[in-house]
């Protein structure tokens, strides 16, 4: 084996301009799969914490009640109880934000925009001036009083600037009318699909519009340590939650589409008395964006192919060429008693060390590439920013795809060097030395 | 000096008899005045049908026409609206029976809870404006005054909420002085904001109930921005009792 092996490599060397342009050919095939499937491997981690940051949690958890006249009202009034469970279940979050959201018509110089209007403790949310991106305007306003930060998109819309006063129509808690005097403190870069929806305020004010009290608030948010806890985090405290509060089912059997919307519809048909919570998860919010990632798969896989349909085609000629250069050392060799399947297992040899050659050099290349990429700050003010860590690109190779891509990379070289190995093994010894190639 | 203090006297007491008769008036009883602006559009035991036109018109768009078809049971405190135009909504409709009110959407083929708070198709108009109200029990009259609207004598009625189950905070009302009609309503925001004005120049006579025919409605916060709500074909003829179920709504979407 240890002298097929260098025999084949000795052949691949005494020509090294095509081995170095055909192994350079898979080198990049492999580069390019091995990229995308690095790409693919932190993207859903970045939207995810991306998102987590701009959520302002990985798990969430919302006070629901239900009024027949009001209809269904999210507050969590007291939060004590739900303080309590959290604890028993050992999680320990990064830290907690209370947050208050109301959906508000923006109304400035007769124009109108519908925006979701989060209001936020800023003394907490630190992460998130890093995160919003201010083409103008600061967030001192937002911090205290009245202001408003509102998306490039809506700014637009309404013709709004910083300092422009705007009124916002929403609803209180119990769906009274009510009408917010703001006044733009800043205008942010909007990333896409996140932030031109969202405005953001203080979350005494909202409270103070939605009629509720200081220490009330709609949303209690968890910003754990790592991605990977969210679920097992979410499970345990939903256990303890359930045993001392009314709570919606996190999984309905009717969820035959997104969780999410499942969960929400229990508080549409159910009926409760008093607050019942519900739970739910970053991982949930971007179930969709898993599809992105099984698509990206699916991409390198065929992107892979591809290349190498293309790179087997060079092989399979290059081995024929091979195999009539080297004819009459064929006929030498079977003439000096080397069996046919000796002579197939040198050229599938050096077919196998030439895709290893090639493998060795895309990943080599691969990883430079992502090295240099990873390097450049891409920023937050792109329209891909949710696609980035901090504004730079990451990347984490999948061992198991990656075993995957080396594996058909092999499978495919070997298979074109097959028909011209097989074809010089059947070669009669006589006919090969008399070969005058 | 004596002469100054005598017409300072004089002055004051003719003051006090000038006042005399505003003081002496009687303050009206306004919770029957409010008990019987609720009374004039309820029909009791009798049914009551219309077709609704609203038209909305906002600035730089082309005005928006919806129009519904209500059949209102106020003894049982149900209704049911159908939605005839647009025809892409057509079929939708809200059903209330009790205290629950449902939105119907052919589409989904679902009925999902509402309120009466809803907006009929986005518009100023609300659920409330076409059925009848509940201000006596709603609200409360904190302050008055006498005025004039056109050439009518009113009274100008501050209201505010006894809770929160309501859309508006605080109203102020313009009743007739002679008769409990109402021809101007405002609604105020939490905030003490002006949302809208309501302005009804027309009442019609449908089975002996003053019922307006015409409703403008004046958005306070989006310049330029009205609704009209015109009334045709009312009639108190009876409903059958088919009508104000979910199975009707069903059936006429189809």
């Amino acid at each position: 084996m240890g002298t097929l092996l260098r025999t084949a490599l000795r052949n691949l060397s005494r020509q090294k301009r095509r081995t170095v342009l055909l192994s350079g050919a898979i080198a990049f095939g492999v580069m390019v799969v091995t990229v995308i499937n690095g790409f693919a491997g932190s993207f859903l981690e970045n939207v995810t914490e991306n998102f987590g940051q701009l959520l302002a949690g990985h798990i969430f958890i919302e006070g629901v009640e239900r009024d027949e006249d009001r209809g269904e009202i999210q507050i969590i009034r007291d939060d004590e109880a739900l303080l309590a469970a959290i604890e028993r279940s050992g999680v320990n979050a990064r830290f907690l934000t209370r947050r208050s959201d109301v959906r508000g018509t923006l109304v400035f110089g007769g124009r109108t925009a519908s925006q979701q209007i989060v209001g936020a403790d800023w003394s907490v949310e630190s992460a998130l001036t890093e995160r919003i991106v201010l083409e103008e305007g600061s967030f001192d306003g937002v911090r205290n009083g009245n202001g408003l930060i509102v998306g490039r998109p809506t700014a637009n819309l309404l013709r709004l600037e910083v300092g422009d006063p705007v009124l916002v129509r929403l609803r209180t808690i119990n769906g009274q009318q009510n009408v917010g005097e703001f006044r733009i403190s800043g205008i942010s870069f909007d990333p896409g699909f996140v932030a031109g929806l969202t405005a953001y305020a203080d979350r005494s004010y909202i409270n103070e519009l939605l009629q509720i009290d200081a220490q009330e608030y709609r949303q209690l948010g968890l910003l754990l340590s790592t991605l990977t806890e969210i679920d097992e985090s979410a499970d345990r405290i939903f256990e303890e939650m359930a045993a001392t509060l009314d709570v919606f089912e996190r999984s309905p059997e009717d969820a035959d589409t997104n969780p999410i919307s499942a969960l929400f519809d229990q508080a549409r048909t159910e009926e409760w008395e008093g607050v019942r919570y519900r739970l739910y998860t970053l991982n949930e919010i971007v179930s969709d964006a898993q599809q992105i990632v099984v698509v990206l798969n699916q991409v390198s896989v065929v992107v892979l192919v591809v290349l190498l349909g293309i790179t087997m085609i060079g092989i399979t000629n290059t081995f024929r060429m091979v195999m009539f250069e080297r004819i009459r050392e064929i006929g030498t060799m079977r003439a000096l008693g080397m069996q046919k399947a000796q002579v197939l297992a040198l050229f599938l040899a050096e077919a196998l060390m030439l895709a290893v050659l090639g493998v060795l050099a895309g990943l080599l290349a691969a990883a430079a590439l992502m090295a240099v990429l990873s390097q450049f700050y891409i920023g937050l003010d792109t329209p891909i920013f949710v696609l980035l860590k901090d504004g730079y690109f990451t990347f984490r190779v999948r061992p198991g795809q990656s075993l995957l891509h080396m594996t058909l990379v092999v499978l495919f070289t070997v298979s074109a060097a097959w028909f011209p190995a097989r074809r010089a093994s059947e070669l009669p010894p006589v006919e090969a030395l008399r070969s005058t190639n | 000096m004596f002469f100054h203090r005598t017409a300072r006297r004089a002055s004051v007491v003719l003051g006090l008899l000038f006042l005399v008769p505003v003081l002496g008036a009687d303050t009206p009883d306004f919770d029957t005045m409010l008990r019987e602006v609720d009374q004039l559009g309820q029909f009791g035991d009798r049914d009551f049908s219309g077709v609704y036109t609203i038209v909305s018109q906002v600035p730089g768009q082309d005005d928006s026409v919806t129009q519904a078809r209500l059949f209102r049971r106020d003894r049982s405190d149900q209704f049911v609206l159908i939605i005839l135009q647009p025809q892409i909504q057509r079929g939708q409709g809200y059903l209330q029976t009790g205290d629950t009110v449902y939105f119907y959407d052919p589409e989904s083929r679902r009925f999902e809870r509402t309120t009466l708070r809803d907006s009929i198709q986005g518009t100023d108009a609300q659920n409330r404006d076409l059925v009848r109200g509940n201000l006596s029990q709603d609200y409360r009259v904190t302050d008055w005054e006498l005025g004039r609207l056109g050439s009518f004598d009113t009274y100008i009625l501050d209201l505010e909420a006894t809770g929160t189950g309501v859309d508006y905070d605080r109203i102020r009302l313009w009743v007739r002085t002679d008769r409990p009609v109402v021809l101007r309503e405002e609604n105020y925001s939490v905030s003490g904001r002006l949302l809208r004005t309501l302005l009804f120049p027309r009442y019609a006579n449908v089975g002996g109930q003053a019922v307006p025919t015409q409703i403008l409605i004046v958005d306070g916060i989006n310049d330029g921005e009205r609704t009209q709500i015109t009334l045709r074909d009312p009639s108190v003829a009876p409903i059958p009792d088919g009508v104000f179920t979910r199975d009707y709504l069903e059936r006429v979407s189809r």
